[in-house]
């Protein structure tokens, strides 16, 4: 089983776009949106769950009344100001605290526990196209983080090995974060998807630095090369230096929001114009990049 | 020599965990005593960011000579790593342990981390 990861470093560049084309043409696939914090896969696979669980991350203090003696030591040495009290009876506001354990570590009565926080549900749910798909929805305020991204491919993982499928296909986050670097850790090849802006470049050079610290190979596509030829030029030329494979250049087109507007994939949308393309692109990179 | 594993279970039958950072358990073998350890590593696969410098760590600790993973260690964990004399090869992702051992044995692993 292979694992490729698709990447943009910048957002908006058509990531989730080609991520979903591709689901669209390959088979034997287990997708995972692991952008969990704008997730969109599912607006266009239309999932129906079938497995859901709960997703606990990071930890806030709790004050146990009965055994705090009121010293005040917590309120303190609290840098978030996030210990209240009234009359003596001192309390922990959920919405300040950093969960970072200091009043657990100095309390005297031992009266302060550290509770995991319920932030969201991981999902693994039948697509539309008939594959899996493994993704996750947080709660307001909560984020995305590496054991998120972990979670999600692990499900994944579990699908896969199970239906005896080939390949996983990840939709990764924009960025370099820790969501990013737990996407790579493990995949087997990644696709980077960037546009001829000077920051789709930028953005491209971090999170290629990023990549090569995994030594996966890796494929490139330029999406909407025509609104900057130049930058295009740049980017193939860069592209060539690192020894990333460019894997084709798309105009830009009005399909990607018409067909995102829709619900639909590229290909849903307009199978004529981009059927035969993604199903090259998807034999490109299993027949001879893997 | 001691080697370092990043592992799915606690013996020479488990598969090398693909991961760095959150990889489940840490062996090591210490082929001078012919021993293997393990380390259970599943509190850092629990916690939201900065698992690779924190297993990365745990090696820093254990002070081998060789770490055998799958493909990383990340830029942060990396950081760590080049604080110590440590040779890092990948591309063991599914191999078992035995298999990754031998592999190391006859240089067919590949060199990792000098981005660092």
């Amino acid at each position: 089983m292979k694992e490729i990861v698709i990447i943009s470093g910048k957002g908006g560049t058509g990531k989730t776009s080609v991520a979903a084309a591709l689901a669209s043409v390959a088979q034997n696939i287990v997708i995972a949106d692991c952008d969990v914090d704008a997730a969109d896969m599912h607006l266009i696979l239309k999932p129906k769950i079938k497995h859901s669980n709960n997703f606990y991350s990071g930890v806030k203090a709790k004050i146990e009344t009965h055994l705090c003696v009121s010293c005040g030591e917590c309120e303190r040495i609290c840098r978030f100001n996030a210990i209240i009290h009234t009359s003596g009876t001192y309390t922990v506001n959920p919405l300040d605290c950093e969960g970072c354990g200091y009043c657990y570590n100095i309390c005297p009565a031992g009266a302060i526990n550290l509770v995991e926080q319920l932030v969201g549900q991981y999902f693994l749910s039948d697509t539309k196209l008939g594959s899996k798909l493994a993704h996750a929805q947080l709660g307001i305020g909560a984020d995305n983080s590496g054991k998120l991204v972990a979670t999600v491919k692990k499900e994944a993982k579990i699908s896969a090995v199970r239906n005896q499928i080939d390949y996983i296909l990840v939709d990764g986050s924009p960025g370099i974060g820790c969501p990013v670097i737990s996407s790579l850790s493990g995949a087997d090849f990644v696709l980077l998807v960037t546009e001829p802006t000077r920051s789709g470049l930028c953005d491209l050079q971090r999170v290629w630095e990023l990549t090569t610290t995994f030594k996966i190979p890796a494929g490139c596509i330029i999406n909407k090369k025509d609104i900057n030829l130049l930058i295009s030029e740049e980017i193939t030329q860069y592209l060539q230096k690192n020894g990333i494979y460019l894997v084709c250049s798309l105009p830009y087109d009005n399909d990607f929001s018409q067909a995102i507007t829709t619900g639909q994939s590229l290909v849903e949308y307009n199978p004529s114009k981009w059927k035969q393309l993604f199903v090259n692109i998807w034999k490109t990179i299993t027949k001879e990049l893997i | 020599m001691k080697i370092a594993f990043t592992s799915t279970g606690t013996g020479w039958d488990a598969k090398i965990d693909p991961r760095f950072g959150r990889t489940e358990f840490i062996l090591i073998y210490d082929e001078e005593k012919d021993e293997l350890t393990s380390i259970d590593n599943r509190n850092i696969v629990n916690i939201a960011h900065g698992a690779g410098p924190k297993t990365a760590q745990i090696i820093f600790d254990q002070a081998p000579q060789v770490l055998i993973t799958g493909n990383g260690p990340g830029g942060n964990a990396a950081g760590v790593l080049a604080r110590m004399n440590l040779k890092i090869l990948i591309g063991a992702a599914g191999m078992t342990i035995n298999e990754a051992y031998e592999a190391f044995k006859n240089n067919k692993l590949q060199q990792g981390g000098e981005n660092a």
